[in-house]
């Protein structure tokens, strides 16, 4: 079901939802940067902006995750699960990273499911604008993750000079709409179509990174990507870690007890499979010590076969960000050409 | 939907010490009815926690058919550990688990089994021992190979020698090197191999202990005719949750924590890093 909604009642649309939660949007700092980040009023939010370094899915994963609050009582111990209920509405997440919040999502549903990041992401309701203008560095056209989205979205909106189309993906994205009834009309025939123009307009305008997985895939999920080769690109890793924390898709964490004197708050913190010490067991025992190893892990994780059939889909929504945060150039469609090709650049 | 890091609080009943940095906690539930409610098989593990240090993973040492309480053997290694040895009888730790598949005892029913264990490598093999041990009808033969760097090394020593006097069971220890009394075998496990004869089509071999004892054990029981199905080992790697999501322990597209720790030798050789 499409509605549309007219650019001049968008205001008065998000200052309702502020009235029932809290909302999240790209906003431009006072240095000028755009980041995803809480809104106090409705003019805060941006339209035409570069997508944020930081994927949204601080916001259903943060970096720093509190799951349980601990109290010492004497020599007694109180624990006690901590929920986030707070109904959250995050307003313009580029496609890719609505994809990366679904696949976040399907990734923490399995067995055993975690209580603790379905509770945010259940009280969050994804309100996506498409991408007419793909990022000069995204390639999610060969993800499946834009520059439209078909799904993972609970309401998609499309810029149409006027007015926005507004499609709903779900019943969360029925809710939003339903609230603000007066706000919102059917779209026309004429709109939708708009929208499919616009969508078709928006695959001729990707830049050069294109990402092939299938063939990368095949060889990775073969064990035929030679020793040799990851060595290489190893070398060129400098191992900071950049690509897992800013990647919508990567969740690795380690659980420790922040605080102090008898109160702490055990946390879920991000973690980097690139890092030494990610295996490192207190044994002094290192199964992934060469960086080739702790590469070869991120990359089976992310687009091997085997990985694919669990998560149905690879582990990137080829937003880009990874090609702009390494400074070693091993980000994914580097590493995926090098593999396709089976050679590194020197 | 249960809150999977949430942990149940146990109290240390006894702490009992095994070498100079080696010590088993002996542990019961505060919460009667949590306690009731824990099942486990050899072989699983648990998240303990020493609170405000965090949590780390530790095989259950003690038999599922001894139900009073439950056990784990830690060495003094790092900051946890280091905190959970400063811990005394009647403190409390957190306890979530048991985790992982643990080792299919029916799957050994009528079987002769072959334990091959090697310093903190036994701790997890005690759990299926004492298990058959106490069901000892439901097997065949039972032999226990065990050996320790020196003497002092080895854990559970009042245990060895009980095992020692069994009749109904073939135990044999070694140690790499001796200390003054020390009139048993010296020289790495694989030499107890010497001393016993192998039945390879109808024995179970269960290997635990260092990563090269591992491999070396496993090449002697292959060489044996042992097949690959027939070795059992149980895998130990960094992990943090437990539960198959902060990808710590994986191997390939494998969780050491959830399909395994428990695996066979021919599951283990098709592991790609």
């Amino acid at each position: 079901m499409a509605f549309a909604i007219e650019k001049k009642a968008v205001t008065k649309w998000l200052e309702k939802l502020l009235e029932s939660g809290e909302i999240v949007a790209p906003v431009r700092t006072p240095c000028g940067d755009v980041l995803f980040s809480t809104i106090r009023s409705a003019e805060q939010v941006v339209w035409d902006f570069p997508n944020p370094l930081h994927p949204p899915k601080e916001f259903v994963l943060p970096q720093t995750d509190p799951l349980v609050k601990i109290r010492r009582n004497g020599q007694h111990h109180e624990v006690e699960p901590i929920h986030d209920g707070t109904r959250r509405f995050l307003f313009n997440a580029r496609s890719c990273d609505a994809k990366g919040i679904a696949f976040l999502t399907r990734m923490h549903e399995m067995e055993p499911a975690d209580a603790s990041y379905l509770r945010r992401s259940d009280n969050l309701t994804v309100i996506s604008l498409a991408c007419a203008t793909p990022c000069p560095l995204g390639f999610c056209i060969c993800t499946d993750s834009g520059p439209f989205l078909s799904d993972s979205y609970d309401a998609q909106l499309t810029d149409l000079g006027e007015s926005y189309l507004v499609e709903v993906g779900s019943a969360k994205g029925e809710a939003v709409v339903s609230e603000a009834q007066s706000l919102f009309r059917t779209a026309t025939e004429d709109e939708v179509s708009q929208r499919k123009k616009l969508e078709e307009e928006a695959r001729h305008y990707f830049g050069e990174e294109t990402c092939h997985f299938a063939s990368a895939m095949r060889r990775i999920s073969t064990g035929r990507v030679p020793d040799t080769l990851w060595e290489k690109m190893g070398d060129w890793c400098l191992e900071c870690g950049g690509c897992n924390l800013i990647c919508p898709t990567c969740y690795c964490f380690s659980v420790k007890d922040l605080g102090r004197d008898g109160t702490w708050i055990r946390c879920r913190l991000r973690d980097s499979c690139q890092y030494a010490a990610f295996t490192l067991e207190a044994s002094g025992h290192n199964p992934r010590a060469q960086r080739k190893d702790r590469m070869k892990r991120r990359f089976f994780h992310k687009v091997s076969a085997q990985y694919y059939k669990r998560d149905g889909a690879v582990g990137c929504v080829g937003c880009g960000r990874c090609i702009k945060v390494c400074l070693g150039t091993t980000h994914m469609p580097a590493i995926v050409g090098a593999i396709r090709k089976g050679k590194w650049h020197e | 939907m249960n809150d999977v890091f949430l942990p149940d609080i146990a109290w240390l009943a006894d702490v009992c010490d095994e070498t100079p940095d080696t010590r088993t906690f002996r542990l019961r539930f505060r919460d009667s009815k949590t306690g009731d409610d824990f099942h486990f098989h050899p072989g699983q593990f648990l998240e303990l926690s020493v609170f405000g240090y965090g949590e780390a993973p530790f095989c259950i040492a003690s038999s599922p058919t001894r139900p009073e309480a439950f056990e784990t053997t830690v060495r003094r290694t790092g900051q946890l550990t280091d905190a959970l040895h400063k811990l005394g009888e009647g403190d409390e730790v957190g306890v979530r688990g048991p985790f992982g598949n643990g080792f299919n005892v029916e799957a050994a029913h009528g079987k002769d089994l072959l334990f091959v264990a090697g310093g903190i490598g036994l701790p997890p093999l005690r759990s299926l021992i004492w298990n058959v041990l106490d069901e000892r009808s439901r097997f065949g033969n039972v032999t226990i190979l065990y050996g320790a760097r020196t003497p002092t090394d080895l854990v559970y020593k009042q245990e060895l020698n009980e095992w020692a006097k069994r009749s109904d069971v073939e135990f044999h220890v070694t140690v790499d090197s001796a200390q003054p009394g020390w009139t048993g075998t010296v020289g790495v496990v694989p030499l107890l191999f010497k001393q016993i004869t192998f039945h390879p089509e109808s024995t179970l071999a269960y290997v635990c202990g260092p990563p090269i004892m591992i491999r070396i054990v496993i090449q002697d029981l292959l060489a044996h005719g042992f097949k690959e199905e027939a070795i059992i080992s149980t895998l130990e790697r960094m992990m943090q949750c437990g539960i198959g999501k902060c990808n710590h322990c994986a191997i390939g597209h494998r969780y050491v924590c959830r399909d395994g720790p428990v695996f066979n030798y021919g599951q283990i050789r098709e592991m790609v890093e």
